[in-house]
């Protein structure tokens, strides 16, 4: 089957966002055929060029999306209606916050689509005065929102040049017969500009669309737009239009794939179909904890080690007053803060930790004549002490997790591979992590952490059964394997569920009926050698698992039982 | 140890209770009971931490109990005597409280008080306001005033760690329709003045641009001194030494500034071509009258020598007129976009700002046209030859209006109106001459009934005139839209 993987700012590019998921899916999905159509972020992530590509990768097209090339191609008088009418429709669905305008704002964009195949030349078309005159005409317009009226003509320029930026995949060459039309599923990365190839690909060629979500593109655009210096009207104009947009992606995607439930809450909330809607976890490399977390050796029953990247928003001066309050109890408690700051705002940050924390624990040493310590040490990954990820984890009998804001915890991801017991805050996605495997306080309260921390350091058996259980569920859900796994399924139920209905013309113009086989379908090369072996006991599709499965280790073949 | 469902399951304190025995003691007793006044604990209490707060009062009930007790008589002193004892446990708390925190730096005192506190809140219920959801929008006012949709207020509380339990607490489903709640109950003033409009950022005069457009017109008085200082082949050399570096110096005076035209691949054909027919105009003005004079008259009968009274005179005045004039078109170029700009930003509709614009725009047309003529008289009376006003005002002013064109990316018609007149002035030497052939008299008659009339210059400035009007005409109706003044904001 051949896959036309839609990025933004992603895959092939060295810098990508998620580029490292998409490697792995790509990688291990080898039986099927993967066409990439990326778009790229900044003249910086092209200079920087590629990743090595795996061989099932047949094709790469890329285009920017920071620059536009206006073709110069001016519109005829009948072009030139046809687009006003079609942008006086987008104009008024993004101007008129009302849940009846959708279909306005589809068709719209479907009519800008088709307009830009036919006669190209949209570029300067959606910069031009036309397309200024048909939004201050919606913003002016009966029904539109208090804020929309406020826009001035300095507001109506950024939200045109906006709307220019985000419909550039319209733009583009990519919907013939020989290239998006040719997939039989577009999968896309992310939301927002990446979804809409796949859109436009359903919309002319009735390719069935999958997009997968790790993080929502509608809210990174409302913290990215918050943080900004625009006017409310364009913020407001540029919000429903994210909005509309997002919320036709999920209503045409035959599946949506959010990576977590808060993803998932987002996109039901925009619009999305609960029954289609599959929570695919974001898988992480297993194997290099798998040492760490088979050990049966008993870990340093006095240490809790915290692992992360120092920033405010981990709130380690409430873990250092949590641990004031653990040394009380357990005056042999230890903690280990290993992680470094990525930027002079955690630099900042860790000095003050630094200082809180030989304010709060004076050295100690074990006798008179010995050399004292203090009992927070600040390492970093790399160090002496803490030559690996895994061996800090291991170092460690309790993983605190100190979080005030939080997406999804990576670092609780790792303690649970570890095998390791934890205590988190409740955070972003900590408790659909943890499930029942680990302890869980509210934020911001020193006390309640240290409860917990006491509880577990007091009870090795408890500790242990935890671990176990934090182990197997990890490896169930957040293995490489099982996010491969769910896609190379989810593949096959789009395929089977919504296939292109392709009609071939002979030369005569008529209908070549059989053109496309049923075969055609079957994932992997089924006219290759190998794959005629295999065909005498049953369907290759059947027999053949996809080989990183295969190799799902023993435990979470366990855990899912 | 039945599994781990029962033991572990993840959950918030939902009580305000105590976390443990110790808290539990301190929570019984807070509401000091005026009946039990010697309670045992009480004594003991300094050593242990965070205490402080309870003991402070129960010192203090004990003394006035026993005052009162002692002396129940004389009332008037029993404010004096119990301000005294107040005092006295006030120092032995401050005192227990160093003696248990050593290390004490401002922080941990800090940190015991916060625990006292926090003991009684827990009590009372943790705002004790009525309204938590009115605290929430205090907290996070500015985002519940700047945020244009509830969803904005959604993915801002999120950003501040709020999640669904936490919009619990606020009795609401999750954090969605809490933010709808506090959406709704933002304060919206009907009649609030609409925000300041943001000034966009002016393009600042800069020097370098500001000297770049001197060049031109300082490497044309150069050339001319040194055709004028030297001669026979040292002249030739010189002159042509001095189109190149007239040519390089009026690149670079174009590259940057308020006259450089917008990069882009799709834009180069038709700035090409401008630049091609201005330079076809410019040495039409410098040789071109001198050729038609020549032409009618039955020459030219040599090469120009570079005087102005040869075979083939030279015009050298309209040149360094308008090579001098790259300076105040440099400027009239910047005023205008920033005026432009400037009431970009107040302007409401598009047709206030179009209306607004076209005064400014024939304005600075008109300045950059009172300039080039007092250069025209100026040049005219250095190189001592007759100012030619019609002509250097005519091509002054096309050449003006079409670099204003190309620079707000409408380079096709500025191209078309250059290469119109290009054309004209190609034609008018070429009808002349081609009617000196046989039988071909009748082609050179428009021009020389023209020319008859107004002199050899009537051609150029009819040629550039009438493009100019055109296109002052298209920019009156395209410079004055709102798309011509936006932003590029391309990214790189």
């Amino acid at each position: 089957m051949r896959i036309g993987l839609l990025t933004e700012g992603g895959y092939p590019y060295v810098s990508g966002d998620a580029r490292l998921w998409c490697d792995r899916l790509v990688r291990g999905l080898g039986q099927h055929e993967f066409d990439i159509y990326a778009l790229s972020r900044s003249r910086q992530q092209e200079d920087e060029g590629w990743l090595p590509l795996p061989p099932q990768v047949s094709r790469v097209r890329t285009a920017p999306v920071w620059t536009a090339e206006d073709d110069g191609i001016g519109y005829a008088r009948r072009a030139r209606r046809r687009f006003a009418a079609c942008y006086e429709d987008l104009a008024r669905a993004v101007c008129i916050d009302s849940d009846d305008q959708a279909d306005r704002f589809a068709s719209a964009l479907y009519g800008l689509a088709e307009l830009a195949r036919d006669e190209g030349g949209l570029v300067g078309a959606l910069r031009s005065e036309t397309a200024v005159g048909a939004l201050e005409r919606a913003c002016r317009a009966p029904g539109a929102s208090r804020t929309a009226r406020e826009a001035r003509v300095p507001d109506l320029l950024t939200v045109a040049a906006h709307l220019e930026r985000a419909l550039r995949p319209l733009s583009l060459d990519w919907y013939g017969d020989d290239s998006l039309g040719s997939v039989d599923l577009c999968h896309a990365t992310a939301g927002g500009a990446a979804a809409v190839p796949g859109l436009l690909a359903r919309h002319f060629s009735g390719v069935p669309l999958l997009v997968t979500e790790y993080g929502v593109q509608l809210r990174s655009h409302y913290l990215a737009t918050g943080a900004g210096t625009e006017s409310p009207a364009v913020r407001a104009l540029l919000a429903v239009f994210h909005r509309r947009l997002a919320a036709e992606t999920y209503a045409r995607a035959a599946l949506v794939t959010p990576g977590n439930t808060h993803a998932r809450r987002w996109q039901e909330r925009c619009g999305a179909d609960r029954a289609k809607i599959r929570t695919v976890y974001p898988g992480m490399e297993a194997s290099r904890f798998a040492e760490v977390g088979e050990s049966q050796e008993p870990a340093d029953t006095d240490t809790l080690v915290w692992v992360g990247r120092v920033e405010p928003a981990k709130d380690l001066v409430s873990l250092l007053h949590a641990f004031a309050e653990v040394r009380r109890a357990q005056p042999k408690a230890r903690l280990r803060v290993v992680g470094a700051p990525a930027d002079p705002e955690g630099q900042a940050y860790l000095g003050h930790c630094r200082a809180l924390a030989a304010q709060l624990f004076p050295d100690e040493a074990d006798g008179v004549h010995a050399v004292g310590d203090n009992p927070v040490s600040f390492e970093e990954i790399g160090g002496p002490e803490a030559p690996t990820l895994a061996d800090a984890y291991a170092s460690g009998a309790v993983v605190v997790l100190s979080s005030v804001v939080e997406g999804f915890p990576i670092g609780l991801v790792e303690a649970m591979f570890c095998g390791r017991a934890t205590v988190s805050t409740d955070v972003g996605a900590v408790v659909e992590v943890i499930g029942g495997t680990g302890l869980v306080v509210p934020p911001r309260n020193p006390r309640a952490l240290a409860e917990a921390c006491v509880a577990l350091l007091r009870d090795p058996e408890r500790r242990a059964r935890l671990g176990a259980a934090a182990r197997a569920r990890a490896l169930e859900l957040f293995t490489v394997e099982q996010n491969i796994a769910a896609f190379h399924s989810i593949y096959l139920e789009v395929v089977s569920r919504c296939p292109v209905r392709r009609v071939v013309l002979d030369g005569a113009g008529e209908p070549l009926p059989f053109a496309v086989p049923a075969e055609a379908h079957i994932p992997g090369r089924w006219t290759g050698p190998a794959s005629r072996v295999l065909a005498r006991g049953g369907p290759g599709w059947a027999s053949t698992a996809p080989d990183p499965v295969a190799a799902t280790s023993s435990a979470a073949a366990e855990g899912a039982r | 140890m039945s599994g781990l469902g029962e033991l572990d399951r993840p959950g918030t304190p939902v009580s305000p209770g105590a976390w443990d025995t110790r808290s539990e003691g301190w929570l019984f007793a807070e509401p000091n009971d005026p009946d039990e006044p010697n309670e045992p604990n009480a004594t003991d209490e300094p050593n242990v931490t965070g205490g402080a707060g309870v003991t402070h009062t129960t010192h203090t009930t004990d003394t006035a109990h026993a005052t009162n007790t002692a002396d129940t008589a004389d009332t008037a002193d029993t404010g004096d005597v119990m301000r005294a004892p107040t005092g006295v446990a006030a120092r032995t708390t401050s005192g227990a409280l160093t003696g248990t925190r050593p290390m004490g730096g401002g922080r941990g005192a800090g940190g015991a008080a916060g625990a006292g506190s926090g003991a009684k809140r827990g009590s009372t219920g943790r705002r004790g306001a009525a309204d938590p959801v009115k605290t929430l929008m205090h907290r996070h006012r500015e985002l519940c005033e700047r945020a244009v949709d509830p969803l904005e207020i959604a993915a801002g509380l999120e950003a501040h760690g709020i999640t669904e339990r936490t919009a619990a607490r606020f009795r609401h489903r999750d954090v969605f329709s809490l933010a709808e709640e506090m959406y709704a109950r933002v304060p919206r003033d009907a009649d609030q003045p609409p925000p300041p409009a943001r000034t966009a950022p002016a393009a600042r005069a800069r020097a370098d641009w500001a000297l770049r457009a001197l060049l031109p017109g300082a490497l044309t008085g150069l050339t001319l001194a040194g055709v004028h200082l030297t001669d026979g082949r040292a002249r030739f050399l010189v002159a042509a030494a001095g189109v190149l570096a007239v040519a390089l110096g009026a690149g670079v005076a174009l590259r940057r500034g308020p006259l450089s035209a917008p990069s882009g691949t799709h834009t180069w054909r038709p700035v090409g071509r401008t630049q091609a027919g201005a330079w076809w105009l410019f040495g039409y003005a410098l040789l071109g009258d001198g050729l038609l004079g020549a032409a009618l008259s039955g020459g030219p009968d040599g090469l120009p020598n570079g005087t102005a009274d040869g075979p083939w005179p030279l015009t050298a005045a309209p040149v360094l007129a308008l090579t001098l004039a790259c300076a105040p078109a440099a400027w009239c170029a910047h005023l205008f976009t920033i005026h432009a700009r400037r009431r970009l930003a107040g302007s409401r509709g598009l047709a206030e700002f179009a209306a607004g614009v076209r005064p400014l725009l024939l304005g600075t047309f008109a300045l950059f046209l009172c300039a080039l003529a007092a250069l025209a008289a100026l040049s005219g009376a250095v190189l001592r030859e007759p100012a030619a006003y019609p002509e250097t005002l005519a091509l002054g002013a096309l050449l003006l209006l079409a670099r204003l064109l190309t620079v707000h990316r409408l380079p096709h018609p500025a191209a078309l109106a250059v290469t119109a007149a290009a054309t004209t002035e190609v034609l008018a030497p070429a009808l002349v001459l081609t009617s000196h052939l046989p039988g071909c008299a009748f082609l050179a008659v428009p021009v020389e009934a023209l020319v008859d009339a107004w002199g050899p210059g009537a051609v150029p400035t009819l040629a550039c005139a009438t493009a100019a009007l055109a296109l002052l005409l298209h920019a009156s109706r395209s410079l004055t839209r709102a798309s011509a003044h936006a932003p590029t904001g391309e990214q790189t």
